[in-house]
Formats: structure tokens, sequence, C-alpha cells
């Protein structure tokens, strides 16, 4: 009996022995990302959803890509010139360049892959809309002609979220508008894609032919140097589980944690805080098509001047070092920076609101929110705002669903007159939502007509700028959408890891860093 | 008794037939729409709409539904709009964790509930019973989230002893690369958060069954007899009390299937509960469809093994 309990114990003893060396072995070389969920198809293109872009990066790269500063850089572009009064854009690739496939890239491969983009891709209509042609004209040569000249060429092609990210030719041409397989994931960046395992993770291998840039590293810009073997991205939608395994080191990062967190962890020598380099901000769309906000600019203001935004912003966000209570669009430092009509931001006069409403003929007539809880600082800011303009006697009824319906029915003109979302960093104007006339809110009037032609053809940055200007200062005239403040993202990373900047980029990436 | 099992089978088809067509018109009836959720917030109606034509999403319901009968028919129960993947694989990835974290959690369920129920029972009324019984009242009322998230806390981030989250092949196991049988350490925690709220049930339901049985006249009898005690429990209580108890593991196991939500969703595991909340906030139709249907033939195979194991615990059940 006695030795058959010491054998018993024995091997309770080996086995825990072996699974504790097993689950340290299978991390060597592997850095693991607990991500807030799964991913929509890795078809960079065609999603803008952060958590493809996130993934897509380290396996598409783009012909030109931010440095640290959000200048464009080449990265499988070489050299460029414009010709024709900037109506003609030539591109010479960098030669030598793989795709994971192994075929070389070429000038067929971006010709192929700018024409889905800008048939199928998110963003493509805004460079490719006006495109006349784009030819092959050398090996390692595109000519992009355009109807006219588009001042932000480079920076609507340096980025994969919904962007021209290089596909192989025949797998572009062969997509169309629905989303590449997976075993068409290939592109020509530092990782290739292994494998998808639904709900448990995606796994990315080092591309081992990858050739670097050899300029110096700088934001999504110069070399990329791959450094670990694997990379799974792994869903895990529980905030306080994304936590608790990076300090346990089960991942040795964690994206989007929640401001309640904030002052505890970066007291925690566990982890390291990266706060992200770049805001993104809540959106207030007004409907411009129909309802009681069309075309009724004065209510829309009164609507705005009866909020505080840094009370929604102190609920949804919590502590001041993750928020900004600002009203310009791009965030202080930017070169876009503007202090133009942001007077208006955040006054919380809910006497003068009441009056401006009365101006403007407002009868009480309920005014309808739509809202995901999918997000809850939507609705917390949602909740916020309708409290304060009850205060102005400005009826709202919030319609609060969740995300999938709601990005339904925000298309559906009839069913809302005010929808809540956000929108992340974008560092040049002409890539705003709501400089779209066709995106949900459909901003259009003569006075905002004129000026995206004008900034569509502004090449200059000082002419930009200065457009820019004008649009921010109509933006809060027109309030055809309520910045409600700048709010900072912020990721943990596992203090195991080297090559963290102190900021984090606009989005997490991978590459350049290493286990200590 | 083969005569029964056919009879049931064929009521199991009639319910199958109505749970897809409910299944069907209840998702299709909801608002909202895969299309965007693929494409993301700047998606033009355009694009929406080629790629709703590309999918077959543009067609009339009744016929979407006939071609996924057809379909289902043949053994395809399509592809995911989201993952992209033939839905069987997609349902088979998270059967395999569900179907483990279940088995575990019933192997602590059963040796925890059963045994500590029947001790409650045979010493009732007494401090040791009042203890039980608390611990179970207090076990069924904390939240599983709550165990879970302090579980972690305890046994991963502070003493390091087991994966806070995550999963690990496990029906591979043979394979040399898939970390065999030592992968069923993510299951641990978990599994004893799930445990607590249903070994505290069957703690209760096995106490409550022995107290009834042992009023009746033949367990009198039995004492009367001078049989030894643990032969009277064991042979004439334990017995009669189970027919009860499997009936709740029955349920309680095809729920830890089905709606293991919460803890999936603590633990990052990746199982049916979470895959068919995820798919629903997705649209993803056919994986939702699909998995409904898995779910309901689950939960009839185990209510038809239940009834059957009735017969085979008392041969006095007649199955008609």
């Amino acid at each position: 009996m006695k030795s058959s309990l010491r054998m018993l114990t024995r091997t309770a003893a080996a086995m825990a022995t072996a699974m504790f060396l097993t689950s340290q072995a299978s991390a060597a070389g592997m850095f693991r990302e607990a991500t807030i969920g799964e991913p929509p198809p890795l078809d960079v293109m065609l999603t803008t959803a952060d958590v493809a872009s996130t993934i897509g990066a380290h396996i598409f790269e783009t012909l030109y890509a931010y440095d640290s500063s959000f200048v464009p850089q080449p990265m499988l572009a070489e050299s460029d010139k414009l010709e024709d009064d900037g109506k003609t854009i030539v591109i010479t690739l960098r030669q030598g360049v793989m795709f994971h496939n192994g075929k070389e890239l070429t000038a067929e491969d971006v010709v192929a892959s700018m024409k889905r983009w800008g048939e199928f891709g998110a963003r493509g209509k805004l460079l490719m809309g006006n495109a006349t042609s784009v030819e092959a004209t050398d090996k390692y040569e595109v000519t992009l002609k355009l109807s006219a000249p588009n001042g932000a060429w480079k920076t609507l092609i340096s980025d994969v979220n919904g962007g021209l990210g290089i596909y192989p030719a025949e797998i572009a041409s062969a997509a169309g508008g629905e989303p590449i397989a997976q075993k068409d994931y290939i592109g020509t960046g530092p990782y290739k894609f292994k494998e998808w395992r639904p709900n448990r993770y995606v796994e990315l291998e080092k591309f081992a032919d990858y050739k670097p840039r050899s300029e110096e590293a700088s934001g999504f810009a110069g070399a990329r140097i791959a450094d670990f073997d694997t990379i799974r991205f792994i869903p895990v939608p529980d905030v306080g589980t994304r936590v608790s395994g990076v300090q346990a080191g089960d991942y040795e990062y964690a994206e989007m944690i929640s401001g309640d967190l904030y002052d505890t962890l970066s007291a925690d020598p566990s982890v390291v805080i990266q706060r992200r380099g770049t805001p993104l901000f809540g959106l207030f769309f007004m409907n411009s098509k129909e309802g009681i906000l069309k075309d009724n600019f004065k209510l829309r203001r009164a609507i705005q001047m009866a909020l505080d935004k840094s009370q929604a912003l102190r609920v949804s966000f919590g502590p001041e070092g993750l928020w900004t209570a600002q009203g310009s669009v791009f965030p202080e430092g930017n070169y876009f920076y503007s202090t133009a009509g942001t007077e208006a931001y955040s006054q919380h006069d809910p006497e003068g609101a009441k009056k401006l409403a009365a101006e403007a003929g407002y009868d009480g007539t309920p005014i309808r929110l739509l809202v995901s809880t999918n997000y809850q600082a939507h609705y917390d800011q949602a909740t916020v705002f309708t409290q304060q303009l009850a205060e102005a006697g400005i009826n709202v009824q919030m319609i609060v669903v969740d995300w999938a319906t709601l990005l339904k029915m925000r298309g559906q003109a009839e069913q809302w007159d005010i929808f809540v979302t956000h929108h992340g960093f974008q560092p040049d104007p002409a890539l705003f939502t709501f400089m779209n006339a066709s995106y949900p809110g459909w901003w259009s009037s003569p006075e905002i007509e004129a000026l995206r032609q004008e900034l569509s053809v502004a090449v200059e940055p000082e002419t930009r700028k200065a457009v820019w200007e004008k649009t921010q200062k109509l933006f809060y005239e027109q309030v055809p959408a309520m910045k409600v403040g700048d709010a900072y993202a912020y990721d943990i990373a596992s203090p195991k890891v080297d090559g963290f900047a102190k900021n984090a980029e606009y989005r997490p990436r991978f590459w350049g860093l290493k286990f200590k | 008794m083969w005569f029964y099992a056919l009879k049931r089978a064929g009521a199991t088809l009639v319910t199958l037939v109505a749970a897809s067509v409910l299944v069907f018109a209840f998702i299709h009836l909801i608002p909202g729409d895969p299309i965007y959720v693929l494409l993301g917030d700047t998606a033009t109606p355009d694009q929406v709409e080629a790629l709703r034509h590309q999918l077959g999403l543009d067609q009339p319901v009744v016929l979407q539904y006939f071609r996924w009968v057809g379909d289902a028919l043949q053994g395809n129960l399509g592809e995911s709009i989201f993952f992209q993947a033939p839905v069987l694989h997609v349902i088979a990835d998270g059967a395999e964790t569900s179907i483990f974290l279940a088995l575990i959690t019933m192997v602590w369920v059963v040796i925890i509930g059963v045994p500590i129920g029947m001790i409650a029972a045979m010493r009732k009324g007494t401090w040791l019973d009042q203890g039980f019984s608390g611990a179970a009242m207090l076990m069924a009322s904390v939240p599983t989230f709550w165990v879970g998230l302090y579980l972690i806390l305890i046994f991963a981030a502070t003493l390091g002893w087991l994966p806070s989250s995550g999963h690990g092949t496990i029906a591979h196991a043979v394979l040399p690369t898939s970390g065999g049988l030592a992968n069923l350490r993510y299951l641990l925690l978990p599994s004893i958060a799930l445990a607590a709220p249903n070994a505290a049930l069957i703690l209760r339901l096995t106490r409550a069954s022995m107290l009834d049985v042992s009023r009746e006249d033949y367990v009198r009898t039995a004492q009367a007899k001078g049989i030894r005690p643990w032969q009277v429990v064991s042979r004439h209580i334990l017995r009669n009390a189970l027919l009860a108890v499997v009936s709740a593991f029955g349920f309680t196991f095809a729920a830890l299937i089905s709606e293991a939500v919460v803890t999936e969703t603590v633990f990052a595991l990746p199982g049916i509960g979470r895959l068919v909340v995820q798919s629903v906030l997705r649209r993803d139709y056919p994986v939702i469809q699909g998995i409904i249907l898995v779910i309901v033939v689950l939960y009839l195979v185990i209510n038809l093994l239940v009834d059957l194991s009735y017969r085979l615990l008392d041969p006095r059940v007649e199955l008609e």
C-alpha cells in the first residue's frame, strides 16, 4: 500500500514537472499578443478593422510607410517623381523584394493591387476615384495618371488599414470584391501567414527571405527586423484576463487596457505601460440627409453648446493622463493642429443652448441618438450627453443596439438623427470619414464641397494646412459631427521584451523587438 | 426498448426540423448585417452590395434555407463568412475545448458533489451537514467569472503554477508537437471555476434525494434486518437516489458544453459557448445555424441516453 502511494506521488511529480517544462519550452521564440477579439479576414485592402490591420501589417507591405512623425517614407517604393503638374505619378520600386511564395515583386503586382484597391478597397476611391490609368511602364516602374492632382497621394498609400497592401498580381486580379482566402495571404512583409485557428490564434512565422530596408527604423518606416520565430495573435476578449496573462507571463503584449487600471498598472513592475502615441476620438455624427437636424445648423450648434466634453471623457476614459479635452481635430503637436472654430467645442452653456434651440425652431421633438453597447465609451458618452442636453431642454431618445445592428441602421437615414462612433488618428485631412460625402451622416453643402475640391488639389503642405483650417472652422459652424475629445488608448507589455518606444506607435507592431 | 429508441429518434427528427426553421428565421429577422462587420466602418453601399451578392445573401431567405438544409443533409454546414473556413471545422475546433472542459468539470462535479452530498445526508442536522450545505449555498451563489478571476490572480499571476488563460490542443495529444496531455493544464482553473456552482447543485440534489429515499419502507426494513449501515446506504439508498442525480448529470453536461460562455470568455478558451456569442455579434449566419443544430442534436441525444440509462439503474422502469 505504502509503495503504491509512493509510486503514485512520484508519477504525479513527474507529470507536473513535464507539464511545467512543456509550458516553458513551447514559448521559446514565440511572441504572444492578446488581442481584444478575433479579426475579420486579413484582406487589408477591404477592411478597416484595427485588429486585422495590426496583424496584416506584419504580412503585407505598402509602397510608403509613416515614419514616427507621420511623414510617408518609401517602403516598397524606391523613389517617385511627379509629371504633368502632378497629374502623373511615376513610382520606381525596390528591386529584389520577394513575396512569401518566392516570386519577386514587380510593377505588375502593384498595378493589379492598385486596380483592385481602386474598385473594392475601403479607402481606394480617395485616390483611384480620379485615376485615368495605372500601368506598368517598366519591370519596376508604375505610372499612375490622374484627372486632377492629389496632394495626399503618398499619405493615402502609406498604411494597410483599408489601404493599398501589395498582393501578387494573380491573387489581386482573381479576388474581386470578396475577401481573399487564407491560402492567398501572401505579402512581402517580415512575417508570413502560417495558421489561423478560429477563436484560438492567428500565427505568423518569420519570413527568412525578407530583405529589410537599409534606413534606420522610424515608426512604421525604415528597416523592419524580425527577431521572433513566430508571433501569435490570441483573442482574449476579457480585459482582466489580458492583464493577468501578461503579469503571469502567458502573453508578451496585451492591447486596449481599460482606463480604471491605469494607475495600478503604472506602479506594477511586472508590466510596462505602452500609451499609444496618437489619440482616437469619439464622433457624434449628425444626419445631414433626413430628419430634424438636416440643414438645421443652428440646432446642431445648440446641441454642441449644451455639452461639457470633459465630463464625458472622465466618465468614459478615467484618469486625466489618458484624455485631453481639446477641439482641434488633429492633436496638439501635429502639423495640422489648429484652433480654428474650437471656441465652440465644449461651452457647457445650457441656457444659451436653450435659447439657440428655440431660435432654431426646436419644439421638443425627440432627437434619436443611435448608440452601441459594444464600445462602452460610446455608451457612457451618449448617456452623459443625453443628461446634459435634457438640462438644456433638448429631448434625446437613445436607441441602444449592438454594433452589427448600428452599422446597418446608420446607413438608413430615416432611422436616426445622431449616431455615435469613433475615429482613429489619421495623418491627413483627406482620410477623415466626415470628409467623405457618402459616409453615413452625408455631410454635403456648397461650402464643404468647395473646400473638399480645394483640398484634393492642394499639393503643398502650407496650402493643405490653410484649406484644412477653413474646413475645421466650417466643421464647428455646420456641425456635421461633434468631436468628444482626444483619448489615448494604452497597451501593456512584458518587461522581458526589449525595443519598445516610450510611447507605442499608432498601432502595435512587433518587428524591431526582441527578448532580453 | 428498441421500439422506444426508434420512437424517440423519430421525435428527435421532428424537433430538429422545427429547430432549424426557427433558428434560421430568427437569425435572419434580427437586424444587422455580416457584410458591414466584415468590411468595416468605411464600406460604401456599392461594396456592401457587391459582397452580399457574391456570398449569396441577397437571395430570398426561403431559398437560402432550403439550400442550407440540402447541404446539411449531405454533411456540409456551409462556410463561415467571418473565418472563411468550413463551419464543421470551426465547430469541431470549438467542440474539442468544450468537451474536454465539460468532462474535466464533470469529474470535479462528481467527486465533490456526490460524496459530500452523501455525507451531508447521512449526518443530517449535524454541524457537518450544516457546514456542507452552507458551503454549497456559497458556491452556488458566487458568480463564475468572479471565481475565475480570483483563481487566475492566485494560481497564475501570483504563484505562476498554471496558465492564466488560453488553450492547448488536446485531441491530438499523441502527436509529439502538440504538447500532449500537458495541455490539460489549461483547463484546470476554468474547470474548477465552472465546477463550483454545478458541484453545489449536485451536492444538494444528492443530499435531498438520499434523504427522500432513506424514508422509504424498504430502507427501514433493511435497517431492521440488521444489514450494516454502509450496505444500506450503498445498496438501497444511493442506487435509488442516483436516478434523479443522473438525470441532472445529463443536463449539466449538455449545459457545460453549450453555456460556458462566461468561463470561456474569462479564460480566453475557444469553446462553443464563446463561438456562438461571437458569431451572433458578427452575424456569421452559417456558424450560428451550425452550432445551434449541433447543440440541439446534443441535447436530444443526451436526453435519450439519460432516459435509456434509467432502465439500467432501475429495472422496474418501463421504457414505452
